[in-house]
């Protein structure tokens, strides 16, 4: 069941920045996913039209690696401790809170955060964020399964 | 205040195109150091480049750069097709254009409406200027958006375009999905109109320079891809020449290098500005027109008021744009193709913040032996720092909040490409 839009974001070429995206190719089967490397135009953008959107993305709080955020952004701003050191969330910081100003938010807008800990250029990606991408997976699909019986 | 020693430092971070950081210093009210850091990732690639194949080029170097990867496709494989002795004409040629057009759109309308108008405008960041400007900020993401729809059809997708190739394309657009394009862009016409209204209206600090423009200049057209290497100053290379009259200086404070002049060591400007100077002639009349009536002459030489500049040049982006699908016909094969030969290739073609020289050496079964790429952001790094010297000065005796906004609203005038570190900043004050 497509029951949300998944929109990864990060970069695949800087380490555990690739979290969101890992997050979304493992959901790729089920859901509609879109790779976005969070460009707030774009973003807002790609968000329009859909019920229900999931965003996934590293992030950088100075938290253990693999710790894992939820956050309802159709009721909380993302916190500015995540934009200060991750390679790119201060576009999607920007991004949800310029379509915030707009009225574009989605109705149902979520936001999963992976701590990360090295964001070097690069390949690969850390044991514990990857434990925590799998872990975010099954949220998203029971999260979203709740939501088809309720 | 005036016998303290003042220092503002701005140390900010960027998404994946860099880093940089500002520093002030000031003793007894007058400006003793002016310090500009960017940190350059193409130095990076051009170790990355070598040994691969010169078809990697372009997709490679694209890499360095989210908002103008467009640049760094187009100097790649104009280099490289210098190399080889190619020339790429007629549609393919056109349709290079008009993927340019898509990027000038995209980048310029960002650093417009995102980044520079609320220095403008009084508020810290685009999003607070929505909650007041929401109509404006609106017109510039749906303007963006149609800058991003070229790129995403010619270049396959718009961030990072994949369908560009050394000899054309590796598929060229059918008459009809071009024609798509075509009312997103006659309503991005208007939009770029109101656009260039709208920031004419700003309130621009009075400042000016006698800056050394530099930009490519073509026979005919506004220049994206080709032409000679002018300035302002008498300079007229072909882009072959780049290393003999530029060159790249180490400096203690940064990890980039300054450009300067061979000749007297000087600092010059490159961007829209430059573009606009050397090439006011080449605009359709009525944009000259447009362009005369928002106050703006053939010159411009106060960087406050690039904004207006930049949006000249969106319109541009956008007539160009119609014309090019207006004259559309499928070329006969989406590319051109090339014996492999050893040799040295140079271009340089005009991003949207200024010149982007890139030269290749490559051996005779095309591998990569040696790459350098020149960004417009390290030849302007320079040029900011020298245009702080003089502005700061005339706003020395504004308080440190004050003043480091101005500070921060001269750097934007370059559209740095740290751009998306803009808003992004912590700021530390020492008074001793």
């Amino acid at each position: 069941m497509k029951t949300a839009f998944i929109i990864g974001i990060g970069n695949r070429h800087r380490g555990d920045d690739a979290a969101g995206l890992r997050v979304m190719d493992l959901l790729k089967a089920d859901f509609a996913t879109l790779e976005h490397d969070g460009e707030p135009a774009s973003l807002i953008d790609a968000m329009q039209g859909h019920d229900r959107v999931i965003l996934v993305d590293a992030v950088s709080s100075g938290a253990a690696a693999g710790e894992i955020f939820r956050l309802d952004l159709q009721k909380e701003g993302l916190p500015g401790a995540f934009t200060q050191t991750s390679t790119h969330s201060f576009g999607i910081v920007e991004a949800v809170e310029l379509a915030r100003a707009l009225g574009k938010l989605p109705p149902a807008l979520v936001f999963y955060g992976i701590e990360g800990k090295n964001l070097a250029v690069g390949d690969g990606i850390s044991p514990e964020v990857q434990n925590a991408t799998e872990t975010v997976a099954a949220s998203i699909r029971a999260e979203t399964q709740e939501k088809k019986h309720a | 205040m005036s016998e303290k020693t003042r220092t503002i430092k701005v140390d900010y971070l960027a998404r994946v195109e860099g880093e940089g950081a500002m520093h002030l210093k000031i003793d007894n009210g007058k400006l003793t150091d002016v310090k500009l850091k960017i940190f350059e990732p193409p130095r990076f690639f051009e170790g990355l480049l070598r040994d691969r194949a010169y078809t990697e080029a372009p997709d490679i170097t694209a890499r360095i750069c989210g908002i103008c990867p467009v640049a760094y496709q187009m100097s790649a494989v104009h280099a490289m097709e210098n190399a080889l002795g190619l020339k790429v004409e007629g549609q393919l040629r056109a349709l290079r254009r008009l993927l340019y057009c898509g990027e000038w759109i995209s980048s310029h309308t960002l650093h417009i409406y995102m980044l520079h108008a609320p220095d403008f405008l009084g508020y810290p960041s685009a999003v607070h200027m929505a909650k007041d400007h929401g109509a404006a900020v609106e017109r510039g993401l749906q303007l963006k958006k149609v800058g991003g729809e070229i790129m995403t059809l010619l270049g396959g997708r718009e961030i990072h375009p994949i369908n560009v190739r050394v000899g054309g394309f590796y598929r060229v657009p059918t008459k009809k999905e071009l024609q798509t394009l075509v009312s997103p862009l006659k309503k991005a016409r208007d939009a770029a109109m109101e656009t260039v209204r709208w920031v004419s209206g700003f309130d621009f600090p009075d400042f000016t320079q006698d800056y050394i423009f530099v930009a490519l200049q073509h026979p005919q057209e506004y220049p994206f891809n080709e032409g000679r290497l002018v300035s302002s100053h008498g300079l007229d290379i072909a882009a072959a020449q780049y290393e003999d009259y530029f060159e790249e200086q180490h400096v203690e404070h940064s990890t980039a290098l300054h450009c300067v002049l061979k000749d007297g060591k000087k600092a010059y400007h490159v961007g829209p500005m430059a573009r606009y100077a050397l090439n006011f002639d080449r605009l359709p009349q009525h944009i000259q027109d447009t362009a005369k009536g928002v106050g703006l002459g053939k010159v411009c030489r106060n960087p406050f008021k690039s904004i207006a500049v930049r949006s000249i040049e969106v319109l541009y982006a956008c007539e160009e744009a119609l014309r090019i699908i207006e004259d559309y016909e499928v070329p006969e094969a989406p590319f051109v193709e090339a014996a492999v030969k050893a040799g040295t290739g140079y271009a340089a073609t005009e991003a949207p913040r200024g010149l982007l020289y890139h030269r290749y050496k490559i051996s005779d079964k095309g591998e990569i032996e040696d790459a350098n790429i020149v960004p417009p952001t390290s030849q302007n790094q320079k040029m900011i720092e020298d245009d702080l010297w003089q502005f700061v000065p005339q706003y020395i005796d504004l308080p440190d909040d004050k003043l480091q906004w101005h500070a921060e609203q001269a750097i934007r005038n370059y559209d740095p490409c740290i751009s998306c570190s803009a808003h992004f900043l912590k700021l530390t004050v020492d008074r001793t």
